[in-house]
């Protein structure tokens, strides 16, 4: 029961840097239609930066956090403009596909060449600290990335739903020619908004390099998860990737914990698919367009 | 039979009796009268997921060449290495070695990185009649093949590096070894039959297992594993670990503040700079582990490899790679082999090498006829943030610390 317990409270706190990953991920979707293959290797490019500002400058991970988002921010912005802007509206979903996943393989070739294929980790003074409450532990460091996870995301709501931006945002999702009719620059909102989600994933990117050591290739083992969580919680809904993370961080550990590691691995999917076959479009997923 | 036809296997005979003369001619360089340099024919991984370790095994062979060639050579021939990158793909190790022998008509080979790379890259040394010495690659499917041409360059099979581990907590008295022990197996050909191999063996001992799971490599989180291995408290946790989960283990760990009597890894704590620069330098203290090759090992040549290792690349005897401990080795074998024989061809190889035992900077080393070596590994446990020898006692440089202070201790 204590396993169990404990998995539960580890599978919480674990759903919040994936829904920190995810929620960028689903923005993408949401403004843009673009699935976008290259958000692990930016959260990995992430967790590299603030690596090389630690090891480098002793700059704390969470306090670099202005600098590693905003570096990715411009480089979210960049991919926008070049690789994808030039895609054809009417096949942007499939092709974006193959491109933001050349941009994950580039951001990898990269990070192969600068940081090596060494595993890398940020061990910062409190990366292994926790408290024990009630005869459990909470990791320090998980609980620091839920809260952010959540104050992340609580900054994308306003800036969706209170800002002039937002306004923009979603008359771009529900009716882009109204919009575009209405002054919205459209492309200069899909770039802003590839650039917004992009920066989720150096602030998730940070967290991630404090929990697990990493290296270039990391980003697969991330993409399949998120790919499943954005599905899960439905296509462009950032509630629905907070509950996503939340359905397969919880689920993934409990079994882990309980039944076996092997097993663990194959529940998110199975869950996923269960979703799916009763329910197409994920949990929260819009049958239209402006699901945020 | 129509002309065709017979004109067709006459061709395809003359075809393979070309090849064969070419396979002799290309084997019988090393046999024939000693002339120009000597030169040996290795695939390496520069690039792909074997990189770094690839990386140090060429150094390994490339520090072994620079220091024969600087005593004169192999019998006054210099040793020339040919190093060509496989990218760590099973495919290319193929077209390499084929590419070395026939093409290249290197006179020896020496061999890749992984089991993955030494069974493919085997069997084409096996087909042409090269010796081949691997200092990587002892799992168990590399011995199943029964080459006779085969020699794993470490003390044991991969598999069997935990004995060593069983041998010294059966050596403490019944009230000192631990009652209970865990288990959490990477899905890997190298981390898990390894633990299992010691599971079996604790077992027959009477050590009772609470916990005993396997995850696969891409497991991310640990921390639920670790969670219901802590709930059990067991006194032992041995981790079937290679290197990412064997740092997540100790991290989940210290975290959920829960500090075993006894902890091994297989793989990952051996390794003197990557281990604490993962889990913390305060957090390694008392985790045992396997080595062949250690700082401050009086192996034969062991001094003189680490002196020439830390001019070539700097660094300390602490920083020395394990894998090109394992390379150099590989190189004085050979010179070895040639004292002792007078000469050096891949006849005399496999036949020199599959009697008696060997001294190498990784110990005394000796093969079955599969190629299988007959050695124990050493015991290494991490003591005041320095990895030291502890058991056997013959070599041991502390005694080993048990049971293991606390986390941060």
């Amino acid at each position: 029961m204590h396993a169990l317990v404990q998995g539960v409270i580890l599978g919480v706190l674990t759903a919040g840097v994936y829904a920190l990953m995810a929620s960028g991920q689903t923005l993408i979707f949401g403004i843009m239609r673009v699935v976008n293959m290259a958000q692990g290797a930016m959260v990995i490019l992430g967790a590299y930066l603030s690596y090389q500002l630690f090891t480098s400058w002793g700059v704390d991970p969470f306090l670099a956090l202005p600098i590693t988002t905003l570096a990715l921010f411009v480089l979210g912005v960049g991919v926008q403009w070049l690789f994808l802007r030039p895609l054809h509206a009417g096949d942007r979903s499939q092709l974006s596909v193959l491109v933001t996943f050349a941009v994950a393989l580039l951001v990898e070739g990269f990070m192969s060449v600068t940081w090596t294929t060494t595993d890398r980790g940020i061990n910062t003074s409190y990366a292994n600290a926790s408290w024990t409450v009630f005869g459990y532990q909470i990791t320090l460091v998980r609980l620091w990335a839920f809260l952010l996870s959540l104050f992340a995301l609580a900054l994308l709501y306003l800036v969706l739903n209170r800002t002039r931006f937002g306004r923009a945002v979603r008359a771009s999702v529900q009716n882009p020619e109204s919009a575009r009719l209405l002054g919205v620059e459209s492309e200069w909102v899909s770039a802003i908004g590839y650039g917004l989600g992009t920066a989720t994933a150096a602030a998730a990117g940070s967290v991630y390099g404090m929990l697990y050591s990493f290296n270039p290739n990391s980003h697969y083992d991330l993409i399949s998860r998120l790919l499943s969580i954005v599905l899960l919680g439905g296509l462009g809904s950032i509630g629905g990737a907070v509950i996503g993370a939340l359905v397969i961080s919880v689920s993934s550990s409990v079994v882990a914990a309980a039944v076996s590691p092997i097993w663990s691995q194959m529940t998110f999917f199975i869950v996923l698919l269960l979703v799916l076959v009763i329910r197409p479009r994920g949990l929260f997923g819009a049958s239209m367009r402006g699901a945020i | 039979m129509s002309t065709d036809n017979r004109l067709w296997r006459i061709g395809l005979i003359a075809a393979a009796v070309a090849l064969a003369a070419g396979c002799a001619s290309g084997n019988s360089q090393a046999g024939g009268a000693p002339s120009g340099p000597l030169v040996i024919g290795a695939s390496v991984s520069l690039t792909g997921d074997f990189s770094d370790s690839g990386k140090a095994v060429k150094n390994g062979y490339e520090l072994w060449a620079n220091t024969v060639n600087a005593h004169g050579g192999i019998l006054g021939r210099q040793v020339k290495l040919n190093i060509v990158d496989d990218a760590s793909s099973p495919t290319q190790v193929v077209t390499n070695y084929q590419n070395l022998i026939n093409k290249d008509h290197v006179d020896l080979t020496f061999g890749p990185f992984s089991t993955l790379l030494t069974i493919p890259a085997s069997q084409v040394a096996k087909r042409y009649g090269y010796a081949f010495l691997a200092p990587a690659g002892g799992g168990p499917a590399v011995f199943q093949q029964n080459l006779h041409n085969f020699f794993f360059v470490q003390p044991a099979p991969t598999v069997q590096s935990g004995d060593v581990f069983v041998n010294y907590l059966l050596s403490l008295p019944p009230d000192q070894r631990p009652q209970t022990a865990a288990y959490a197996e990477l899905d890997d050909p190298f981390a898990a039959p390894l633990a299992e191999d010691i599971r079996q063996k604790l077992e027959a001992a009477g050590v009772r297992t609470v916990y005993k799971q396997v995850y696969p490599s891409e497991t991310m989180d640990l921390s639920p594993v670790m969670g219901a291995i802590v709930a059990l408290h067991p006194d032992l946790i041995v981790g079937g670990t290679q290197n990412e989960d064997a740092y997540s283990q100790v991290k989940d760990l210290v975290q959920l503040k829960y500090n075993p009597k006894f902890m091994f890894q297989s793989n990952g704590a051996n390794s003197p700079l990557e281990f604490p620069d993962k889990v913390g330098t305060t957090n390694t203290e008392g985790i045992f582990a396997p080595a062949d090759w250690y700082p401050g090992s009086k192996a034969s040549g062991s001094a003189d490899f680490t002196a020439a290792y830390i001019k070539a690349y700097g660094g300390s005897a602490q920083t020395v790679d394990d894998s090109s401990a394992e390379a150099y080795a590989v190189g004085q074998l050979i010179e070895a082999v040639a004292a002792k024989a007078g000469k050096i061809d891949n006849n005399t190889i496999i036949s020199t090498l599959h009697s008696g035992t060997w001294p190498t900077i990784l110990g005394n080393l000796s093969w079955g006829a599969n190629g299988a070596p007959t050695g124990q590994f050493n015991l290494v446990q991490w003591q005041s943030s320095k990895l030291l020898p502890v058991y056997p006692s013959a070599i041991a440089q502390a005694k080993p610390e048990a049971p293991k202070p606390n986390w941060g201790g």
